[in-house]
């Protein structure tokens, strides 16, 4: 795991994380991760194409297309941390 | 008999004779919550005033021999991911400590339609990440049976709840075990059925290809009833199947697989007999048994362990804090976003995040998740091949019996070792339930797993039924007085 990056992956993962938990959180990863690696003697012939999402289904159903009642703007603000004029309210995307 | 101790079919034979009235029922349902809740902590919100009204419309209803059905004023507890509208869903996370559900899970409206009376939501590992209960941000909940011990998780919160008989039966969600598990350490029958049966609509997804809905109850009957009543195909779940069940016997001609690999090492021996106990049983009413071996099921916590973060932390981005849940204040959205994540999130949640944006990344995608999709399939493949042999596949459900509190917290690959017998049914998809067969040394409950073909589910309830007679297990813990 020489080049496991906790920084970087924390960056992607949008998740601030203090030294402490960089330290705790790259042994956790690496054990995990070594003992994942019991996947990579695996001869596996599968194609990923061939493998789906849904495990038991390769077609999922299609939905008529009609019109239901969903959530209103109200309700769907309703949980928002800031919102006005109907909108959420966000910090800039830059200083 | 208290009427908390009876099942769904008894319950509803006392409510139509006259004999009984729900209103009843709740009262002896709360009046057991108000001492075992301090004892346990397996609600997190109780509903009691609220449903009093609901509970005296349904003793109406009874008078007048217009009841809805079985699950007519029974009380059910929900636990805490699944949407009630109008009722606050935390996932037992800060994330989501104040978020109040604008919309019913598919799942409620369902039991709505039944007139099923709820008595709280249940605790659960943050965001059903966990197999302790432990991870709440909320506190822990404790084995009914010995309060030292955990209840497992994810469900445990639920599972603890019917064990002391602060609800008749409960919802819990199954992603590698969460429902099995926990009703396992507690003494109880836990149910999860075939992927897709049961809509995810409402349910906060944790990893969408695994999470399955399904209860947690005294006995099997419960669990049919439950199940009868929450499953069916749902345009709102684009997941969701067509619930056609395939039948397959649960006579005497029914063939039963022991999983080779599941009585092996990491399994104790308490454990493994169990399973020789039903067996033997069964041997001697006729039926078949013969030793089978799926040699994919050991590296199951591998590719689990790659799918499920993978997924949950695509699942997980949505809390952001833009537009539900906590934020925390940030000078770009980046920023907020960034803190938001840091303190809504508890370590365990922050640790499959990671890893599963690990997995997902560029450079390792192919490498981790991509090999454990084909890992993934190859496992269903060899599932499939083993039921054109077998009805049945047996195994312990869990590898212990419960343990004690703060024992696995500090290894987290320690803790991931206790769904060991559980994962395979969510990777391939698989109905499978545990049922309680026996006590450890400790005098702690320990179960069976049953797992069949897609589809099969109500043939697996009526086959676990042979079992359940044949053991005669007592669901009440021997922890809390009669």
């Amino acid at each position: 795991m020489s080049d496991f990056d906790i920084k970087n992956i924390a960056k992607l993962a949008s998740i601030n994380l203090s030294a402490e938990e960089q330290k705790k959180l790259t042994k956790d990863l690496s054990i995990i991760l070594e003992h994942v690696q019991a996947l990579s003697s695996l001869e596996l012939d599968t194609n990923i194409e061939d493998v789906f999402i849904h495990p038991l289904e390769k077609e999922l159903k299609l939905v008529e297309d009609i019109e239901i009642d969903s959530l209103t703007h109200k309700d769907a603000l309703s949980n928002a941390p800031e919102s006005k004029d109907g909108k959420f309210v966000v910090p800039p995307s830059m200083e | 008999m208290e009427l908390k101790n009876l099942s769904i079919r008894q319950l509803n034979n006392l409510f139509v004779e006259k004999k009984a009235k729900p209103s009843e029922l709740y009262s002896d349902i709360f009046d057991t919550s108000a001492s075992s809740e301090s004892l346990l902590h397996a609600h997190l919100a109780l509903f009691e005033e609220k449903n009093i009204e609901i509970a005296k419309n349904s003793d109406k209803r009874f008078e007048n021999g217009e009841s809805t059905g079985l699950l007519d004023g029974i009380p059910i507890a929900i636990k805490d991911n699944i949407n009630i509208k109008g009722e606050l869903t935390t996932c037992s996370s800060k994330m989501l400590s104040n978020y109040r559900s604008p919309y019913n899970a598919t799942v409620i409206e369902k039991l709505d339609n039944e007139n099923v009376l709820y008595t709280g939501k249940t605790n659960l590992d943050e965001f059903a990440m966990g197999s302790s209960t432990e991870n709440s941000a909320f506190g822990l909940t404790k084995n009914p049976w010995n309060t030292d011990y955990v209840p497992g998780g994810s469900s445990g919160g639920s599972a603890a709840s019917v064990s002391a008989r602060s609800s008749i039966g409960a919802l819990g969600s199954d992603t590698g075990g969460s429902i099995r598990q926990p009703a396992a350490f507690c003494g109880l029958v836990g149910f999860k059925p075939t992927y897709g049966t049961v809509s995810r609509y409402g349910l906060i997804a944790f990893a969408s290809s695994l999470d399955q809905i399904g209860p947690i109850t005294k006995n099997v009957d419960d669990a049919r009833i439950i199940y009868n009543a929450i499953s069916g195909h749902d345009a709102l779940d684009a997941t969701s199947i067509d619930n056609n069940q395939i039948n397959i016997p649960f006579d005497k001609s029914a063939k039963i697989g022991v999983i080779k690999e599941l009585m092996e090492d990491g399994i104790s021996d308490e454990s493994r007999n169990e399973v020789s106990k039903v067996l033997e049983s069964l041997k001697n009413q006729g039926y078949q048994i013969k030793e089978v071996s799926l040699p994919l099921i050991k590296l199951s916590i591998s590719i689990y362990y790659l799918i499920a973060p993978a997924e949950c932390s695509a699942n997980l981005a949505r809390f952001d804090g833009v537009r539900y849940g906590l934020r925390v204040e940030g000078k770009t959205s980046y920023e907020m976003m960034q803190n938001t994540r840091a303190e809504g999130f508890g370590d365990e949640v922050k640790r499959r995040i990671l890893l599963g944006t690990y997995a997902l990344s560029a450079g390792y995608y192919d490498e981790y998740y991509g090999k454990a999709l084909r890992a993934r399939k190859k496992m269903i493949d060899e599932f499939s091949n083993i039921f054109n042999d077998v009805d049945y596949l047996i195994s312990p459900t869990t590898p212990t019996a419960a343990f004690k509190a703060g024992e696995k917290t500090s290894n987290p690959l320690e803790m991931y070792m206790s769904d060991l017998c559980t994962i395979p049914a969510n990777l391939a998809g698989l109905p499978a339930i545990s049922i309680p067969t026996g006590l450890s040394k400790e005098n702690l409950p320990l179960g069976v797993q049953l797992m069949s073909k897609p589809l099969t589910d109500l043939s697996l309830l009526n086959f676990s039924e042979v079992i359940e007679k044949e053991v005669d297990f007592d669901t009440f813990p021997k922890g809390l007085e009669k």
